[in-house]
């Protein structure tokens, strides 16, 4: 314990303090001889930050397309992999085969896969007589082509939890209701859905946190673009940290993004949680 | 022995190989030798002509060792900070002069006035005073460029000679004015498979920003005015801007969601492209691809590009020894520049352009014909903010989402607002 206790007070309170203090100070890398004490002008200055608020509007872009996707489609990988009766394991390896890869690895195989000249997905359409896409060089298609990225990146590891939950499902409930008269969707959603709800609010909870947080995959496909259109909340806190070197405003916006996620995560926390009951 | 103790043993171990490496050089007999970090971008071929010149410099001086450490520039740039800042960074290492404004302010970057002094001293006047002028700071200077690295045009020989642009000796030549370089875009443009859509191209953008960058000073365009505030929308910024929408619109280019450019070049896709010396590398390492560089074409009222250098600058706090070997190895590095060039560079010393053995590199002596003419990203600590502005007011345009000066004068306004808040900051707001 004491070990684990050291690395976190290490790594994550201390860091976590760090932060707390950088964000009330003008902390530029390039002057270090005029670090003050500013008061909440880092907030004020990202709540009037026209990128700051385009960041947040692609995240939630993000956010709002990856977090439903990716429970729903995991949901139906999970209850197709317990309904099969051979090849499960070679089925479930598979599908968390792309999890395995670091970000940096299946950031450079989608950006082949989406290059506009030489993709596969556009070799793809050529030969099905169809035209080429702009998957990552247009507004309306980039961010759309990142969540396509990330699902098959994420599904894995979610279809494999949810798949758990679904095996515990004691046998003798889903019996007994059958014999009571139930039919599929009546199982569906009166045995097997609200037995899953407490995996589901996990689920849900720790994919909004993590889309909220999305940074490699937009990073190496679009850097960003176009025109802004895929640069989420913390590229935009890395490079005002990492580039920029301001350190202040950069603590500041990920104070204001944990908030933000603090605020969805309760909500969804709250809602799930009572819909469970 | 437990597994506990063997743990406790490797750790020992590891622990004792650590410290030996950093702080005991002289372990291995090089007592009194003294050890310089180089660190660098360098991650092209151009880090192996710098290895061979590194292991030469350390043949000609037994006395010290230089080590080189090279990694990707974004990643560099900020390891670099954030190393130096506590004095733990590299006793030499390369910084753009464009990038130069923040690290000087960063503080960590020395004053190397003494490189220029005595009988051993490099000359100032074998610098362009422009170049030399990016590393000055009143009396200092806090850096010695090691070369000039300007965009320019590149040019498939094989299809500039089918399209008929050959010199009097019957040689495929590049085009050298606007009307030259459009019609050579129109000719080499071509639909194979009669689909309508062209499948190799006259020329194509390579990074859009430096295209545009590229031919700001032809039609009279700068980033700041004389009192340092922002003009990224004067006429002339607005009208290389337009030239390009123009290219766009006449279907010159491949469309945005195209992705050709320099790999297209590669492929022989793409007949012209504009890009930096520094490409040369890549093009030298391709067998069969036949090509040509030299100076951007005259498309607007003068001769201009873009460019950049390669600075070489010491850590602040060394000690006189290191500090005098740091000197000792910036020197060979200049005077050797001509080597330097061969990896695709023009060098930064008046003298080394006119050696005979850069003279009969073909492509670096045609970009050094720009020097005279070259423009420098500004020297501001603002530069990151600065060059995304105008990427998106590039992007806008080409994507036909509005007119060059609507996209600039956003620029404009945008750039301006982050210099009013650099200065409010460091107190030199007027």
């Amino acid at each position: 314990m004491a070990p684990y206790a050291l690395s976190f007070l290490t790594f994550v309170i201390v860091p976590v303090g760090v932060a707390l203090v950088l964000a009330f100070m003008q902390f530029d890398l390039t002057a270090r001889d005029q670090i003050q004490y500013v008061g909440v002008r880092n907030f004020d200055d990202a709540l009037k930050d026209a990128y700051f608020w385009q960041a947040f509007r692609a995240t939630f872009a993000f956010v709002v397309l990856m977090v439903p996707s990716i429970v729903v489609t995991a949901l139906a990988m999970a209850f197709g992999l317990n309904a099969m009766t051979t090849g499960r394991n070679t089925v479930r390896a598979l599908l968390f085969l792309p999890g395995m890869f670091n970000v940096a690895v299946a950031g450079i195989l989608w950006q082949w896969f989406y290059n506009g000249q030489f993709g596969l997905f556009n070799f793809a359409l050529k030969h099905l007589g169809l035209p080429p896409q702009p998957w990552l060089s247009d507004r309306d298609f980039a961010m759309p082509s990142i969540v396509v990225m990330s699902l098959w990146w994420g599904l894995g590891g979610t279809s494999v939890i949810l798949l758990a939950a679904l095996q515990q499902i004691p046998r003798a409930i889903l019996e007994a209701a059958v014999l009571d008269g139930a039919g599929h969707r009546a199982l569906l959603h009166r045995i097997t859905l609200p037995l899953l709800r407490p995996v589901l609010l996990f689920i849900v909870v720790t994919n909004t946190i993590g889309a909220f947080q999305v940074f490699g995959q937009p990073f190496l496909l679009t850097r960003g673009g176009p025109e802004l259109a895929t640069r989420g909340v913390v590229q935009y806190i890395y490079e005002t940290a990492f580039n920029n070197y301001r350190m202040g405003y950069g603590a500041a916006m990920s104070w204001l993004l944990f908030a933000v996620i603090a605020v969805f995560a309760l909500v969804q926390y709250r809602f799930l949680r009572r819909s469970a009951h | 022995m437990s597994p506990k103790a063997s743990l406790a043993l490797l750790f020992g171990v590891c622990a004792a190989l650590g410290i030996m490496r950093a702080d005991l050089p002289s372990f291995a007999g090089d007592r009194g030798r003294i050890e310089l970090n180089f660190w660098n971008g360098f991650t092209g071929p151009d880090g192996r002509t710098m290895l061979r010149m590194i292991r030469r410099f350390n043949e000609q001086n037994p006395d010290v060792r230089v080590s080189m450490q090279r990694m990707d520039w974004a990643t560099y740039y900020n390891k670099l900070m954030v190393a130096a800042m506590d004095g733990r960074g590299p006793e030499v290492f390369v910084i753009h002069a464009s990038t130069l404004p923040r690290m000087h302010r960063a503080g960590f970057v020395s004053d190397v006035r003494g490189l220029f002094e005595g009988p051993e001293g490099v000359p100032q006047d074998d610098f362009d005073p422009y170049v030399l002028n990016q590393v000055r700071y009143g009396e200092k200077f806090v850096g010695l460029p090691l070369d000039i690295h300007p965009q320019g045009l590149y040019g498939n020989a094989d299809m500039l000679k089918e399209a008929g642009f050959v010199d009097k000796d019957g040689h495929p030549r590049l085009p050298e004015t606007r009307e030259e370089f459009l019609s050579a875009a129109r000719k080499m443009r071509k639909d194979l498979d009669g689909d309508g859509r062209p499948d190799v191209w006259g020329f194509a953008l390579t990074l859009w920003r430096n295209n545009f960058q590229s031919l700001m000073p032809q039609f009279g365009g700068r980033y700041l005015d004389e009192k340092g505030n922002a003009d990224l929308d004067n006429p002339g910024n607005v009208a290389a801007l337009e030239f390009l929408s123009i290219l766009q619109k006449e279907k010159l280019v491949p469309p945005p969601e195209n992705g050709l450019g320099w790999v297209g070049y590669r492929q022989k896709k793409v007949a012209m492209v504009f890009d930096g010396v520094y490409m040369l590398g890549d093009l030298q390492r391709l067998n069969d691809m036949p090509y040509l560089g030299g100076p951007i074409p005259l498309i607007g009222k003068r001769p201009g590009t873009m460019a950049d250098s390669h600075v070489l600058c010491v850590r602040e706090g060394l000690d006189s020894r290191r500090r005098q070997a740091s000197a000792r190895f910036i020197k060979f590095l200049s005077a050797n520049s001509v080597e330097w060039a061969g990896a695709g560079q023009v060098p930064a010393r008046r003298s080394v352009r006119q050696d005979p053995e850069f003279l009969k590199m073909p492509v670096q002596s045609a970009f050094a014909r720009q020097v005279p003419f070259m423009l420098y990203p500004p020297r501001t600590t603002i530069l990151f903010e600065l060059t995304l502005e105008i990427d998106l007011a590039v992007e806008k345009v080409m994507r036909g989402r509005t007119n060059p000066a609507e996209a600039l004068r956003i620029a404009d306004e945008n750039a301006q607002r982050f210099l009013d808040r650099d200065r409010r900051e460091r107190g030199t707001m007027p």
